[in-house]
């Protein structure tokens, strides 16, 4: 059974960019020549530790959580993990093939046909041809994208891209499996598929890393959890009191911050459902209310609200503010909120992000800015590709409508997908 | 020693990916060109033209066989030397997902650039033949001397490549100053022209280019039925300790060319 196992790792990067032309080769090369040996313990000019001395150990049926503020060293542990970097110091032994739910759709060729990806991804992947040509069918179907299988990936909306990267990854059988934000790619159904094959993995004894912001989904995966800040392993226990403890460091280093000099602050952005209850999960065509709430320290007269959403992959879909509607607030005093109604959300399916700011009279300078602070996911049984719901009707000749066949049944989002977006956006917000 | 071995041993095992990538280049490179693999033999026939003037109408130049083959061969050859290299040059910086995001040797982006030029080789070596048919050229024994004296001439084409598709990630510079050394290159190599006749101290000089060696090994086997001599020998024997060298080499910097990128 194969484990993985990081010993005493670090790993140095450097500040800035580097020599890249002809003309720094040369002093760099002196520089080189000077000292003997590279130096691996000490710091040079520009240069820091994004791992520093970091040890643990996966064994089989293990699954381990590694979590995190940004900036800590998760990422480069993940890469250091699937040898894409190299450690200056320390050892790292995984055995066998490592399978690695990241980036799957990074060796795709645009111009290449959904099948032809298939077959380089997972040569990409280590897969042998055969191997391919025998699973085919079954990562077709796991993505659901058969319809479109000869169609050049250009043409893909970059929910059936990932899919179909998961689906080839999903199929590999690998010895270790690594993953990254699984849950933050394709619908809720989809995710439900790829946790149920990690579980499926897991169950036969293969070690798991589960890299994530998504504490909800580590405390229901992991059987371990780390804690990683500022490149070194600070906490290392079960997944639930690991993520306490994250919260409570959280909440210790952000509390100055929240309570510093702003005259306002955004203490939250919620969700709400028609009923009036936060959630995380929306339906394309159904209302949304976004909730900003607010803490003012002083009385501000006539701020501007602004919201903008964008996409998981970082595109930019709506921004609306009370400036450009003409619409004047009055004075925020305490606490309080701002709500903005959507009657009919026009978002598709996919995750997205809210980024909410209260800005000065004039509208130019903000108060206060959280930016893409607030995750969410939208649902629905509508099959249109890019990003918004265009509401419409077909029609032949003048005026002879023409009506669907037979409407969609409209998927329920299962329990457990549910659930764990709901406590991945309670970590969120909280 | 070791390393080589473990590098070697890794690229096997890889080996189905370096036919997939290969696969993928070819697809990409002729897709939406109408005259497809057309253009591995449009270009070395032009350029056989070219020089067929210059050499038999303004310069004259006697070569032993007729110009226009002879120069055809040597551009045959070269062109697969200078394409390989020209797509290898940014063969990982072209690629800036791949390296910086999945894990496999990253020989094979250099190593795919020369594959796919060997495929291009081949639709240009028909024509060679047809040539050599037309002009009614009499092989003989030395023939069967041609698989070593390609292998030879790709295995120093793949350790040029390795060496200047790693440069070319470090100093952004060595894709302009390719294409300056290329066109000398080809002047300085016996590819259009016996550059043997030099003599003196360049000629001496010249004798170190290794290009011409195999190029008149090629030449050599195909047209002139004559055993490759000792220059093709040594030359051959340098390039497999240059690709091993380079080999390893690149498997050394290969773990920071994602910090590069």
């Amino acid at each position: 059974m194969s484990t993985v196992i990081f010993d005493g790792v670090s790993k140095k990067f450097r500040r800035g960019e580097r020599h890249d032309s002809l003309r720094d080769l040369v002093p760099s090369l002196v520089r080189r020549a000077m000292r003997r040996t590279p130096d691996r313990t000490t710091l040079a000019d520009q240069e820091f530790w994004a791992v520093r001395d970091m040890s643990f150990e996966v064994g089989p049926g293990e699954a381990l959580g590694i979590i995190g503020p940004n900036g800590a060293g998760k990422s480069t542990t993940l890469k250091l993990l699937t040898k894409i970097l190299r450690p200056t110091r320390g050892r790292i032994e995984i055995n066998g093939r490592i399978g690695a739910l990241i980036e799957v759709a990074a060796g795709f060729h645009p111009d290449l046909t959904g099948r032809e990806n298939v077959y380089l991804q997972g040569a990409i992947m280590g897969m042998s041809r055969a191997e391919i040509a025998r699973k085919f069918d079954a990562i077709v179907d796991f993505s659901g994208v058969q319809e479109f299988i000869d169609t050049p990936v250009k043409r893909y909306s970059s929910g059936m891209n990932a899919r179909l990267g998961f689906a080839i990854a999903a199929h590999l059988d690998p010895d270790v499996l690594i993953i990254d934000e699984v849950l933050s790619v394709g619908d809720v159904g989809f995710q439900e598929k790829c946790v149920a094959r990690m579980r499926e993995l897991l169950a036969r004894g293969i070690p798991l890393v589960f890299v994530s912001h998504n504490l909800g989904a580590v405390v229901q995966l992991c059987t371990r959890a780390i804690l990683v800040d500022r490149g070194k392993v600070q906490f290392d226990g079960r997944p639930a009191e690991t993520v306490a403890e994250f919260r409570k460091a959280r909440r210790d280093s952000a509390a100055p911050a929240a309570a510093g000099d702003k005259p306002i602050a955004i203490t939250d952005v919620q969700l709400l459902q028609p009923d009036g209850d936060p959630s995380p999960l929306h339906t394309t065509g159904r209302p949304m209310t976004i909730r900003v709430s607010y803490e003012a320290r002083e009385p501000i007269r006539q701020p501007h609200v602004a919201i903008d959403i964008h996409s998981v992959d970082g595109v930019y879909c709506a921004g609306i503010n009370t400036r450009m509607d003409d619409c004047t607030l009055g004075t925020l005093e305490g606490r309080g909120f701002v709500d903005l109604a959507i009657a009919k959300l026009a978002l598709l399916p996919g995750c997205y992000s809210i980024s909410a700011g209260i800005l000065d009279p004039q509208g130019l300078r903000p108060l206060d800015l959280q930016e893409r602070a607030f995750p969410f996911s939208v649902v629905s049984d509508r099959r249109d590709f890019g990003f918004v719901y265009l509401e419409h009707q077909w029609m032949q000749g003048h005026g002879t409508q023409i009506r669907p066949a037979a409407r969609h049944e409209v998927r329920l989002v299962s329990p457990t997908a549910r659930s764990l977006a709901a406590v991945a956006l309670q970590e969120e917000l909280e | 020693m070791s390393i080589l071995m473990e590098v070697v041993a890794e690229q096997w095992e890889y080996r189905e990916l370096l036919v997939r990538m290969t696969a993928r280049d070819l697809l990409l490179r002729y897709k939406q060109t109408v005259m497809g693999f057309g253009w591995a033999i449009f270009m070395p026939l032009v350029n056989t033209a070219i020089f067929s003037v210059i050499f038999t109408r303004v310069a004259a130049i006697d070569v032993g066989t007729p110009y226009p083959v002879y120069a055809f061969c040597g551009l045959v050859a070269w062109n697969f030397f200078a394409s390989s290299l020209r797509f290898s040059v940014t063969s990982l910086t072209s690629n800036p997902s791949l390296v910086t995001k999945v894990y496999f040797p990253r020989e094979i982006f250099p190593f795919s650039a020369v594959l796919v030029s060997i495929v291009d080789f081949a639709v240009s070596a028909l024509v060679l033949a047809a040539l050599m048919l037309y002009y009614r050229i009499d092989v003989g024994w030395p023939l069967l001397m041609l698989p070593a004296v390609f292998l030879a001439i790709v295995v120093f084409t793949a350790a040029t490549a390795l060496v200047i598709s790693m440069a070319n990630l470090f100093y952004r510079d060595v894709k302009y100053l390719f294409e300056i050394v290329i066109a000398v290159w080809m002047f300085a190599t016996s590819v259009v022209y016996p550059i043997g006749r030099v003599g003196g101290k360049l000629g001496a000089v010249l004798a170190l280019n290794p290009m011409t060696h195999l190029i008149d090994a090629f030449r050599a086997v195909l047209l002139d039925q004559r055993m490759p001599g000792m220059a093709f020998g040594v030359t051959f024997a340098a390039s497999i300790v240059l690709l091993a060298g380079a080999w390893v080499m690149f498997h050394q910097a290969e773990f920071d060319f994602a910090e590069n990128l």
